[in-house]
């Protein structure tokens, strides 16, 4: 047979890479890892500020619903963005 | 021993993978029209629901069979077919009903479950666990524990409404 | 070993078949599925030909593993010169057809000609006829599956079809099979239409026979194991491909308002969320189905829960829809957006398309450049939901002046509407982007610019670009089954290695798309999943064909060379707005103005982005124009291409 059938291939390694209970904050540069509380329905990222609202598809499966709009908007309003940008 | 394969229709999610693994697992081909468990599909309005050989205590395949071919497997409780006897005459899938018993186009042969000698591949294959292959107490004891559920909930919900009443 | 699998040549416009077995030689060359098709595309069609002509080949596949025991191998291809474009037409569907249409007996249909009157195929266990539809013409996508299974009493026949959008020869219609399995983009159904042909119906009871069945089965299990086992597929497997939105409305990726901004504010109701309650409420706790022999199940079944089509089932909408039918013509209702996808559904037509068109359409009423007279006096505003529906009406059935202008797709229609509309189409190659916004993102940027289809997200999209990977676990990806020793970056706004990230999955679509497997089950919004290096064993387990890992990247990139030069044929030049691989000025002048405090004020940068094509025309062994060098053909063996060898 030409097929190496033993031969660990680079996804199945990356497997282990896999992190449950943990989310990523979404602000490009930031991407702080986070763990929420379990159950929680908001976290606001220590790093950067952004914040987000929690959905739990399972007890170790956050991710984020969307963000905290609120918050967002300051965000938006704070890096000067305001202008010709209403909601 | 007593275990049944049995079905949760609403979990299944029509995919078919398990007609598939039956086939290849029994024939070595992939052909649903060689699985002997199908799903049937009302796709109007997705609903899915696998067909499989129940098994039934009084069974009308044993029965209408002319020629004694098929016998309750001993080990596993299954109906199995003895084809050194069986004279193809199909009558077995014509009075089932349930469509469990099958016929074969190439071999000219019919076939039904055979439980893949007590170890079924499409339960191991189906990963939202919409057939399962139980003992029968269990079997019955999930049934009770979902319906006592349901009844509970319909007793909360109607103990809200008339609570919301009296608000 | 030779497989024994079959192709047919069906002319319509004589009623003559041919059916011929698939030669060895090509499918070491091509596998099948999407490659097969695009070498059989570059020696079917004549050069120039009139998309809705006669001499323009419909060609319908399975790929080397559909109907096989490998993971989720449902997929068909559908590939013809794009009526939408002008150059490649091509478009992938999930569902049951592909496997039903291998155990009829076939892998491949080329389908030439015209019919006089409205026909259907029937193509059951190796025999194919064709059949009066006029009883069908008419038909939404869902009735004429219903009625052929009545007519031909079977109700296990699958059947790929054309709803009324085909019929009406709108430039976006899709083909149909199941509910919502759709072959979406590039017209599709507008090929079917000009063909008269209304349906492909299949049924088949035939073998496919495996070479190594129980290790086969084996190997599957593990496959399954790991595609199932993925955060991704476990939070797909919950609340189908809308899920995605979380993530990219949070740090702006969605298109809004059509291009103005790039998130979609206060949006709650139509979030994934939202949608899955809906669907716990209509359909109860299990709402999740899956296409042929696929455990991740992400087709999510609900029934409208209010309004006009209160009650109506359907499925989806997919992640396509929420931008379609919500941020881009910045509508918020749940009802507005299931509704909508229930009746591109019916109709027939390709949400994403239709739902950009409408929503450009919205800007150029609130920029004044058409008003009242053109739109027949609606309310072209945006966020009118009604407006939205009513066009989606309008446009499936040409019906009024701008629902006829818009069913010629976006390139033409700016022809029409004329003053300086085009400079607001999102478009590339002449078809629209879906409503992701890729100006954070230079790969996607790239990549949606040099997609061989026009403007899409499926064809080269390095979608992992955006979870920040660390370099060595990218290294580990993208460094295999060739080396790359170039750099690599983790940063989704960076220009760096990005062209080769779109090249390596632009190899990777290519050949899931041969093999019939499902994005889903590859690098694409899963770094753990399945690639090279794990197709060789389900290939040969299934088939018992030998290719190694380079082998199959070898065949994808000469599939998508072939591609490449079928567009270069019928008119694409590097910087032709319309028809090459650039993108509307907007990406570059107009910076992004919300999201993530990162990525606000970003555009693409023009020379940073001229610079990642020239070195992705360079990964590709392309001169500066795009086209292959005549080293690079002989290399992939296309020198002497159209060959004519099926």
């Amino acid at each position: 047979m030409a097929i190496e059938s033993t031969k660990v291939s680079a996804s199945e390694t990356l497997t282990k890479t896999r992190s449950f209970g943990k989310i990523r904050c979404h602000n490009p540069s930031c991407m702080k890892r986070m763990e929420p509380t379990p159950g929680s329905k908001e976290i606001t990222c220590p790093t950067c500020g952004m914040a987000y609202r929690i959905y739990w598809l399972g007890p170790n499966l956050p991710r984020i619903r969307g963000p905290v709009w609120d918050v967002n908007r300051k965000l938006i309003e704070k890096s000067g963005s305001s202008k010709n940008n209403p909601q | 021993m007593d275990k049944f394969l049995t079905v949760n229709y609403e979990k299944c999610t029509g995919c078919r993978l398990c007609e598939l693994v039956c086939s290849v697992v029994h024939e070595g081909v992939s052909n649903p029209a060689k699985s002997s468990i199908q799903i049937v599909k009302w796709e109007d309005e997705g609903r899915y629901i696998p067909m499989i050989c129940q098994s039934c205590e009084d069974a009308p395949c044993q029965k209408v069979c002319p020629v004694g071919a098929i016998t309750r497997d001993k080990t596993f409780g299954f109906m199995s077919v003895n084809y050194d006897a069986c004279i193809g005459c199909r009558m077995c899938v014509e009075v089932c009903p349930f469509g469990a018993m099958n016929y074969n186009r190439t071999t000219h042969k019919v076939f039904k479950c055979d439980l893949c000698g007590g170890d079924p591949q499409c339960v191991k294959f189906c990963e939202v666990k919409a057939i399962e292959f139980v003992p029968a107490e269990v079997i019955s004891s999930q049934q009770k524990r979902e319906g006592a559920a349901r009844q509970y909930a319909a007793a909360q919900k109607q103990a809200s409404s008339i609570a919301e009443a009296a608000a | 070993m030779a497989l024994d699998r079959k192709i047919a040549y069906i002319n319509l416009s004589t009623g003559q078949t041919e059916i011929k077995p698939i030669p060895l030689e090509l499918r070491k060359k091509f596998i099948g599925g999407r490659g097969l098709d695009a070498y059989l595309l570059y020696n079917h069609t004549p050069q120039g030909c009139d998309p809705l002509s006669p001499e323009n080949p419909l060609i319908i596949s399975g790929g080397l593993l559909t109907a096989t025991c490998a993971s989720a191998t449902a997929r068909a291809h559908f590939m013809a010169k794009s009526p939408l474009t002008g150059l490649l037409g091509s478009a992938n569907m999930g569902g049951f057809f592909a496997p039903e249409l291998a155990w009829a007996g076939f892998h491949h249909l080329v389908i030439t000609g015209k019919a006089e009157k409205p026909v259907y195929l029937w193509i059951h266990n190796g025999e194919i006829e064709i059949r009066d539809a006029a009883g069908l013409w008419g038909k939404t996508s869902a009735d004429t599956q219903w009625a052929i299974r009545e007519e031909l009493g079977d109700e296990e026949i699958k059947s790929a079809v054309i709803g009324p959008a085909g019929e009406n020869l709108v430039r976006y219609a899709c083909v149909m099979t199941g509910i919502k399995n759709a072959a979406g983009r590039t017209g599709m159904g507008c090929v079917m239409g000009s063909k008269n042909l209304k349906a492909v119906a299949v049924r088949g009871t035939m073998d496919i026979k495996i070479s190594y069945p129980l290790e086969a089965l084996e190997f599957n299990k593990k496959f399954i194991e790991q595609i199932t086992s993925a955060k991704v597929n476990k939070t797909q497997g919950a609340l189908g491909t809308p899920f995605i939105w979380g993530a990219t409305n949070c740090w702006g990726g969605i298109r809004t308002r059509n291009f103005q901004y790039n998130q979609m504010e206060n949006a709650d109701d139509i979030e994934p969320e939202a949608i899955d309650e809906i669907a716990n409420k209509t359909i109860g706790p299990h709402h999740m189905a899956g296409c042929f022999g696929c455990q991740v199940h992400c087709r999510t079944q609900y029934r409208i829960p209010s309004g006009p089509y209160a009650g109506k089932y359907d499925e989806g909408p997919e992640y396509t829809s929420l931008g379609a039918f919500g941020a881009e013509p910045d509508c918020k209702s749940a009802e507005t957006l299931l509704t909508a996808n229930y009746l591109v559904n019916q109709y027939g037509v390709d949400n994403l398309e239709i739902g950009s068109i409408i929503s450009w359409a919205m800007e150029l009423y609130e920029l004044g450049i058409i008003g009242s007279k053109e739109t027949d006096g609606l309310d072209l505003s945006f966020g009118n939901e009604k407006a939205l529906l009513e066009m989606i009406h309008r446009i499936c059935t040409r019906k009024g002046w701008l629902g006829n202008v818009l069913a010629d797709g976006g390139v033409p229609a700016a022809a029409s509407i004329g003053k300086n509309s085009f400079d607001y189409l999102i478009q590339v190659k002449g078809m629209n982007n879906l409503h992701s916004d890729e100006r954070a993102t230079p790969a996607l940027a790239l990549g949606i610019a040099t997609a061989s289809r026009g403007s899409d997200h499926l064809r080269s999209r390095p979608a992992i670009d955006l979870y920040h990977l660390p370099v060595d676990v990218l290294r580990k990806i993208y460094s295999s089954p060739i080396a790359y020793s170039g750099p690599l970056s983790s940063e989704q706004t960076e220009y760096v290695g990005k062209a080769w990230e779109v090249f390596w999955q632009e190899n990777c679509y290519m050949a899931v798309d041969c093999l019939g497997i499902c994005k889903y089950h590859t690098v694409f919004l899963g770094a753990t999943l399945p690639n090279f290096e794990d197709w060789p064993k389900a290939i040969y387990y299934n088939t018992g064909l030998e290719f190694t890992p380079e082998d199959i990247w070898a065949v994808a990139d000469r599939c998508n060379n072939i591609e490449r030069l079928f567009n270069l044929r019928e008119g694409l030049t590097r910087n032709d707005l319309s028809k090459g691989d650039t993108l509307n000025h907007r990406y570059f002048d107009e910076p992004l103005r919300r999201g993530a405090p990162d990525v606000i004020g970003l555009s693409i940068d023009r020379d940073k982005f001229n610079g990642m094509v020239d070195e992705f025309y360079g990964h590709h062994g392309w001169d500066q124009n795009g086209l292959p060098t005549a080293e690079t053909l002989k290399r992939l063996g296309l020198d002497q291409e159209p060959t004519h060898l099926l």
